[in-house]
């Protein structure tokens, strides 16, 4: 006979054993005499080993002192961060006058107001705002961070620039209060249909142009100093030619495999070429050969920019990895995406852009991010041909005479820099890539 | 990884030797320094008393001071002049690329390095030496008692051969211990990892100041090998040489003449030594032969002293200096019984 009721019996709760702490202890830690062994000996081996690092790095610690020796006076056994104070501006801006600082800062500041709308929900027109970084910001940045006399050229790029970073900014702000494109925004305040036609185009570029020309009046009425690029070092350094080698090697990477995998043979050849020559040297190899080897090859008394040299030294050889991640994504599109793109009537850059390159970049997320971080630390070698990068300043501290053989302290503090960096750069990538595969979450 | 730079550099410094007649050539350096408006001065990556950067990151250091007389001798001006920090294995090719101007680093003056690389040694600025450190409390007082010594030694350079050639000749059995960083070698030193270090005494000197307690370690006595560090120049631009070398000399002849930078202005003025007042530009022409403004030297001791003036600053008890005693070692006045000699300038 079966017992049937209508209700359901309560749950039970689970055994005491299953969901309190100690009995969580007593599983993972403590379950036999030989893993109560090794929980106590590694608990051992952790304690002494943070207390250690905290007494050597905090409470042993010199945070303020005049020199190496003051710091020895104060303990024997602790770390001596005053050293890494003391060089923070060069850690940070390299040789770059002091009175001019605020030009790097200000440099950044700018940076992240135009990236900023890239991170906001509502904020209309991405794809331009990120079209504008990539072909303005160099521009501006560059006459901030290098100043002297602007040619025309400059003064041009350099308005387009300040130009674009008010569009931008504006319309972060439209997009943020009331969730419209700017151009919309304004044909509405003017009281235009924002039908799209000819006059509606017209009073844009009107306004566009009223706007350029007053920056551009406004810009020649003001100059900064000239820094020449031997001062630039530090953090800036090491951002600057990661930057540029992040911006310019994914383009470049990803022209390099669509030749690879082209069906012109020329094309084909010489992509081929490149990729495997610089996949094969390292990458200190093309340093040397792009500084010591390349001025030989030069007329007397050509001008030489070794950083420009480094800079694009290290875009080659970053673009041949990429062209190698980039052409690994394009293989794992099944060709029945191709076809069917063609079946639609799509041409060979329709195909690559709109149904192709979408999807294979977003599969290789992980791995191009993977890339930016290499190359990041990688340009830590140009210490070595004589850049005073960050890694260089920090090598450097132990030479100044008041912390002679300071050398422990300054790296640990750059090993935290990179961390952060480089875990700050993996964690969004981590969100990026939860954020395009929203859509494949059936 | 130092391998392949090796090779790398090897191949450059290959490249240089045979396009090194060439590349010197039409324009002389000195039009061309002139026309660039400022002196290109190669020294190496920071390396203590000899050039480093302070933390408002402005070199200064022996050999620095000898690239600000050469600027002030051009330009009376030690502001037209730009550093070059470049790393050893490319230091030679970077002079003879035309990248450098001159070159006032560590680099010693050997024949080979004369003959090979199409460059040109001149008057030594600094005369170091190979040495051991070892602690006070070893009981060791010559580098003959180091039998069977571990002994600490930074890799891949002459110091290291030395060291075995040192051990060899004299039967000690000393066992190396390599490093590529000196200051791992310094702290596995500190640690008790060797009983000795070895290096060029001049960077010990440095490093023991750095040390916990310097009273705890000393150099003994005996020099393993002759280090005389010289500036260098590309070959073939005699006059760009005679420029670099006689403002070295003019440096120590300043210091035997006892002008500094203090009373350089009133030696000009009111010395009654011909000697003095032909070097400063008040009688004579000594300038001409260089192609230089007739207060040259002048302009040079004004800047930056004379040679006792800026081995104190660095090399010895001054604020930034590194702490080694010039009276009695090879570095003092010939007057004094060391080998800082220049010759007459008239």
């Amino acid at each position: 006979m079966a017992i049937i009721t209508a209700t359901k019996t309560p749950d039970r709760a689970a055994p005491l054993g299953e969901r309190s702490v100690i009995g969580w202890i007593h599983k993972n830690l403590f379950s036999s005499w030989f893993n109560a062994i090794l929980t106590l000996l590694t608990g051992y081996l952790v304690f002494i080993t943070v207390t250690g690092v905290f007494n050597w790095g905090f409470t042993d610690a010199t945070f303020v002192a005049e020199n190496r020796r003051a710091c020895y006076d104060n303990s024997l056994t602790g770390a001596c961060w005053a050293g890494v104070i003391d060089w923070l501006d060069n850690i940070f801006y390299g040789r770059y006058p002091r009175d001019q600082i605020w030009r790097i800062n200000v440099g950044a500041v700018l940076l992240v107001l135009w990236m900023a709308p890239l991170w906001m929900g509502r904020v209309k027109g991405k794809v331009l705002v990120g079209t504008g970084v990539v072909v303005f910001y160099p521009f501006l940045a560059g006459y901030l961070f290098s100043g002297g006399d602007k040619g025309l050229f400059m003064q041009v790029m350099v308005s387009g620039a300040i130009v674009a970073l008010i569009a931008n900014t504006a319309n972060m702000l439209t997009g943020v209060l009331w969730g419209e494109f700017l151009p919309d925004f304004v044909l509405r305040v003017l009281g235009k249909s924002t039908a799209p036609d000819k006059t509606q185009r017209n009073i844009l570029l009107a306004l566009l142009f009223v706007v350029f020309t007053a920056v551009f009046v406004w810009q020649l009425s003001w100059t900064v100093e000239f820094v020449s690029w031997t001062k630039w070092g530090g953090l800036f350094l090491t951002m600057v030619i990661s930057g540029i080698g992040i911006a310019s090697s994914l383009p470049g990477g990803i022209l390099l495999a669509l030749g690879r995998r082209s069906k012109l043979t020329v094309v084909r050849v010489l992509c081929v070429a490149f990729i495997e020559v610089f996949r094969s040297v390292p990458l200190i190899t093309v340093l040397f050969m792009a500084t010591t080897m390349f001025p030989l090859f030069m007329p007397e008394g050509f001008v030489l920019n070794k950083l420009v040299q480094v800079i694009i030294a290290v875009i080659l050889f970053n673009a041949c990895y990429m062209a190698e991640t980039v052409r690994a994504g394009l293989q794992a599109i099944p060709k029945g995406q191709y076809e069917a793109a063609h079946t639609i009537g799509l041409g060979y850059w329709r195909t690559t852009g709109l149904i192709i390159m979408p999807q294979a970049l977003k599969h290789m997320i992980p791995n191009i991010v993977g890339s930016f971080i290499g190359l990041l630390k990688d340009t830590t070698l140009v210490s070595i041909i004589g850049l005073f990068d960050i890694l260089g300043m920090l090598r450097s501290i132990s030479k100044d005479m008041p912390w002679l053989g300071l050398h422990k302290e300054p790296l640990i503090f750059g090993a935290f820099l990179f961390f952060v960096l480089c875990f700050s750069m993996s964690k969004y990538s981590r969100h990026l890539e939860v954020k395009l595969s929203a859509g494949d979450q059936h | 990884m130092q391998r392949r730079t090796r090779i790398v550099t090897f191949a450059a410094m290959g490249a240089v030797a045979i396009m090194g007649a060439t590349v010197a050539s039409a324009q002389s350096t000195l039009d061309i320094v002139k026309e660039r408006g400022h002196l290109r001065c190669q020294v190496g990556p920071p390396s203590a008393g000899y050039y480093n950067l302070d933390s408002d990151g402005n070199w200064y250091g022996l050999d620095v001071s000898v690239c600000q007389a050469v600027a002030a001798a051009i330009f009376g001006d030690i502001t037209k002049m730009e550093i070059q920090s470049v790393s050893s294995q490319a230091r030679f090719t970077a002079l003879a690329n035309g990248e450098s101007d001159m070159l006032s680093r560590t680099a010693t003056h050997t024949l080979t390095r004369d003959t090979q690389l199409g460059i040109d040694f001149l008057s030594p600025n600094f005369y170091d030496g190979q040495g051991f450190t070892v602690r006070r409390d070893s009981g060791i007082t010559s580098a003959l008692e180091l039998k069977g010594a571990k002994v600490c030694v930074t890799t891949g350079t002459t110091t290291e051969l030395n060291l075995t050639d040192f051990s060899r000749t004299n039967e000690l059995g000393i066992s190396n211990v390599t490093f590529e960083d000196y200051n791992v070698r310094d702290d596995t030193y500190l640690n008790g990892g060797c009983d000795a270090v070895t290096g060029d005494k001049s960077s010990m000197a440095g490093n023991i100041a750095s040390f916990p307690v310097p009273a705890e370690h000393m150099i003994l006595p005996e020099t393993l090998s002759k280090e005389p560090l010289a500036s260098a120049v590309r070959h073939g631009d005699n006059q760009w040489a005679d420029i670099v070398r006689w403002s070295i000399f003019a440096l120590i002849n300043a210091e035997e003449l006892g002008i500094t930078q203090a009373n350089v202005e009133e030696m000009r003025g009111s010395s009654k030594d011909p000697n003095v007042l032909r070097m400063l530009g008040a009688e004579g022409n000594l300038n001409e032969g260089l192609g230089l403004k007739k207060d040259w030297a002048y302009n040079i001791i004004k800047s930056v002293g004379n040679y006792g003036e800026i081995y104190e600053a660095y090399m010895g008890h001054g604020e930034l200096g590194i702490g080694i005693d010039r009276a009695g070692s090879l570095n003092a006045l010939w007057t004094n019984g060391g080998l800082m000699y220049s010759p007459p300038m008239r």
